[in-house]
């Protein structure tokens, strides 16, 4: 395809999916709207959700009860009121999980308990609401997996075990479980090897690269955990640190001085440039100005 | 100079450059003109005040809208008071004389207000003076700040010196100007009588300006450029964004000062001083200057279209050939390329031609601000995601386009004002260029 089409082909694409977005009206699935909380709304919940929405929902929906939410399109609106009060628990957590243009998807940012929180304050203010039973979730009834992680001295190794607790609460090795090993970095982690899967005694080896820089008596942060995309168990990582790094006594970025570090750490001959200019400059200015004042007394007529 | 030139007489040269300098029905009803339209973009300025940013057109994607390019306009169309005093007075030019004035005034017209033009794209004006109590000194929005005021008090400076010997001569003379300005010329023309001490001073002062204001203004318009080019975006990525931001500036400066010159020649009855010598010599200056722009231009496209990196290649293709492409060419051709061919031409650069010349010149000086600072913004490196169909392109609103023609009114209204209480062309190096006898100070 030559580069104009793409352009092209680009642009139609935004202005199409920009305008679906826009014109959406938000209507929340049947099946969603009659999920109820899993748990009673306590006054500690409320207080609990309270510090949850002004964190995350005043900026926009301003305090509730008091309309002073953000000028957005379209209007945010206080939650308070009428036109949110009157929706279903499950409609306000299918609300706040989702997100819509230009409100955030709060679905991996505030857990479970927190959202579920938060409608028991927005609830507080609505006098006439009454809680429907709570429902828990349905029992779990998938896997559920805990990993540990050690470092073999011998082997030069990073262990990692994964048990499994079976109905009858006992511990056995699990085999068969796809582990992932990351290290943690400046930025977010770095993932260490390829994925292992464990053997029958509940074991996957990772060789840690000789490399790798730590902090300076050479720690580095690990994480072990369990490749589950689809979420069908219940996993527990396993963290550790251990000295198997590099040591590494590197300044932070803002610790030495730079263009990039901060003001107190700028180079010293950029300072001394800008400062010697100035004076310069204006020493010259001044002095410019001050033998302007001497032409009054200069004349010849007193 | 022609034999009349010579004839004029001291008398006769001071009624001919101050007669403008009263009160007239044209002035106020000009005057009245700009003020209220200055209201009316004040009150759009108190609703961006009032409701924020928001009320502008930028958003997400171009966050430097009109305000940006106006002020980089602002900056480039005063860097005019150095070409002409500076560089073209330093190296002995001598028919600038007339036109010295004019370019100071415009100096430092545009230099006061690039400062506000920068406070209209803050979201908390307030907070300017965190500018310099946070201020980091390794960034160029710091030593933007430094060399503006710097090249404006220069700029102030080198305005004010050469007045002061108008000044004494004309509260001194029997030249009818209204007595309150009687007063100020008399405060501010510090006795001056002539003395050599008092003409040592002031010729000192005024040639170490001069040398001081060559680095400033460099400085004022290469730091300009690099708000953009220390950053790797495709159209300002560019090591050559100084000189091509300092010949673009000499380009819009010189128009402006072409076109002021035909303006108080005209109102102002300065045939005799502003002749057809000056127009075709500026004409020339101005089709320097815009060679030398162009061939930074050619510079600025060619070399990365050659190569052609990914981004580069999305910025190139909007600018020459997709959305921006009519405007880019409008801009190139028209204000570039035309006026430069038409300017090799002796017939052009006569007052009415080279004005015409001029205006197109000035308009496409603005929108290649324009081009330089907007469309790139439209493609980041990153896309953002999840935004209005309206964050993705820039459209500005009306209430930011009057925030944007504020700047203008005020540089004219300070333009005016100062054309209008003090002589146009320096009066004393007037008289003593055209060998007038018996100048008297007293
Ligand atoms: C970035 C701004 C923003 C933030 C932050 C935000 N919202 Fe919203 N919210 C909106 C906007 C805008 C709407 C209206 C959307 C629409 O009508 O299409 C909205 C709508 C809603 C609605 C539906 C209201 C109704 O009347 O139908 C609920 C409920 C809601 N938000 C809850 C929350 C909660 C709880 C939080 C905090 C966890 C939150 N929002 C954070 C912008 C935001």
């Amino acid at each position: 395809m030559g580069f104009k089409k793409q352009v092209f082909l680009l642009l139609l694409l935004s202005v199409v999916t920009g305008t679906r977005v826009s014109a959406q009206t938000w209507v929340v699935p049947d099946d969603q709207k009659a999920v109820v909380a899993p748990m009673k709304f306590t006054p500690d919940m409320q207080k609990q959700g309270e510090q949850v929405y002004l964190k995350n929902c005043q900026s926009c929906h301003g305090l509730p009860g008091k309309d002073n939410w953000a000028k957005l399109t379209p209007p945010p609106g206080d939650l308070a009121k009428e036109k949110a009060q009157k929706q279903t628990d499950g409609e306000i957590f299918y609300r706040i999980t989702t997100g819509k243009i230009p409100m955030p998807e709060f679905r991996n940012i505030i857990p479970e308990d927190d959202r579920w929180a938060v409608i028991a304050f927005l609830r507080s203010f609505n006098p006439k609401y009454v809680q429907p039973a709570p429902k828990a979730l349905a029992a779990f009834t998938g896997r559920s997996v805990t990993l540990e992680m050690q470092y073999s001295d011998p082997m030069k190794k990073i262990v990692v075990t994964a048990h499994e607790k079976l109905k009858d609460n006992s511990n056995v090795p699990a085999a068969g479980i796809e582990v992932l090993l990351s290290v943690k970095r400046y930025f977010g982690s770095l993932q260490v090897g390829e994925m292992r899967t464990t053997n029958a005694r509940g074991e996957a080896t990772f060789e840690f690269p000789a490399d790798l820089p730590g902090n300076n008596t050479g720690n580095v942060d690990l994480t072990a955990r369990v490749n589950d995309p689809k979420s069908q168990m219940k996993t527990t990582p396993a963290t550790g640190t251990f000295a198997i790094g590099v040591p590494t006594d590197r300044p932070g970025l803002t610790e030495t001085r730079a263009w990039w570090s901060t003001r107190g750490n700028a180079p010293i001959w950029l300072l001394l440039t800008y400062t010697l200019s100035v004076i310069i400059v204006w020493g010259i200015i001044i002095y410019i100005v001050s033998s302007i004042l001497k032409i009054k007394k200069l004349s010849t007529h007193g | 100079m022609t034999m009349d030139d010579n004839k004029l007489t001291f008398e006769k040269i001071t009624a001919d450059l101050t007669h403008h300098i009263r009160i007239n029905k044209g002035f106020v009803i000009w005057m009245g003109f700009l003020t209220v339209s200055l209201l009316a973009c004040l009150f759009a300025y108190s609703l961006q005040l009032r409701t924020g940013l928001g009320v502008a057109g930028i958003r997400d994607y171009v966050t430097w809208g009109l305000y940006l390019s106006n002020f980089v306009f602002f900056v480039a169309a005063s860097l005019i008071g150095m070409l002409v005093s500076a560089v073209l007075g330093l190296i002995g030019m001598k028919w600038i004389t007339p036109i010295t004035r004019i370019a100071e005034t415009i100096a430092v017209a545009f230099a006061a207000v690039a400062g506000l033009v920068i406070v209209s794209d803050m979201g908390r004006p307030e907070r300017l003076a965190y500018v310099f109590i946070y201020g980091r000194p390794q960034s160029p929005i710091l030593w933007d700040v430094t060399v503006i005021v710097t090249y404006f008090v220069l700029s102030l400076m080198l305005l004010y010196l050469p007045l002061i010997a108008d000044m004494a001569i004309i509260h001194n003379s029997k030249v009818a100007i209204p007595s309150w300005l009687r007063s100020i010329y008399k405060r501010f023309s510090l006795n001056f009588t002539d003395s050599p001490e008092q003409n040592r001073i002031i010729n000192r002062s005024i040639r170490v300006l001069l040398i001081l204001l060559v680095p400033a203004a460099l400085s004022i318009h290469t730091v300009t450029s690099w708000l953009f080019a220390v950053t790797s975006r495709a159209g300002w990525d560019s090591s050559i964004f100084g000189p091509y931001f300092v010949s673009g500036a000499f380009v819009a400066g010189s128009a402006a000062v072409i076109i002021a010159m035909f303006f108080f020649r005209k109102n102002y009855k300065l045939e005799n001083y502003l002749t057809d010598l000056h127009f075709n010599n500026m004409g020339k200056v101005l089709a320097t200057v815009s060679l030398v722009y162009l061939y930074f231009n050619i510079n600025e496209y060619l070399v990365p279209g050659y190569k052609l990196k990914r981004a580069d290649a999305v910025h190139l293709q909007e600018l020459l050939a997709g959305r921006d492409a009519l405007l880019f060419w409008m801009v190139q051709i028209g204000g570039l390329v035309i006026p430069i061919l038409f300017l090799l031409f002796r017939r052009f650069r006569k007052p009415v031609p080279v004005l015409v010349i001029s205006i197109a010149v000035l308009i496409a000086a603005w929108f290649k601000r324009y081009l330089i600072v907007i469309p790139t913004q439209e493609h980041p490196f990153l896309p953002i995601q999840h935004v209005p169909q309206n964050f993705v392109h820039y459209s500005p609103t009306l209430i930011e386009s009057m925030i944007t023609i504020a700047p203008f009114i005020l540089v004219l209204i300070i333009i005016t004002l100062i054309s209008k209480f003090f002589p146009v062309i320096p009066l004393h190096e007037t008289a003593v260029e055209k060998g007038a006898e018996h100048i008297r100070f007293e």
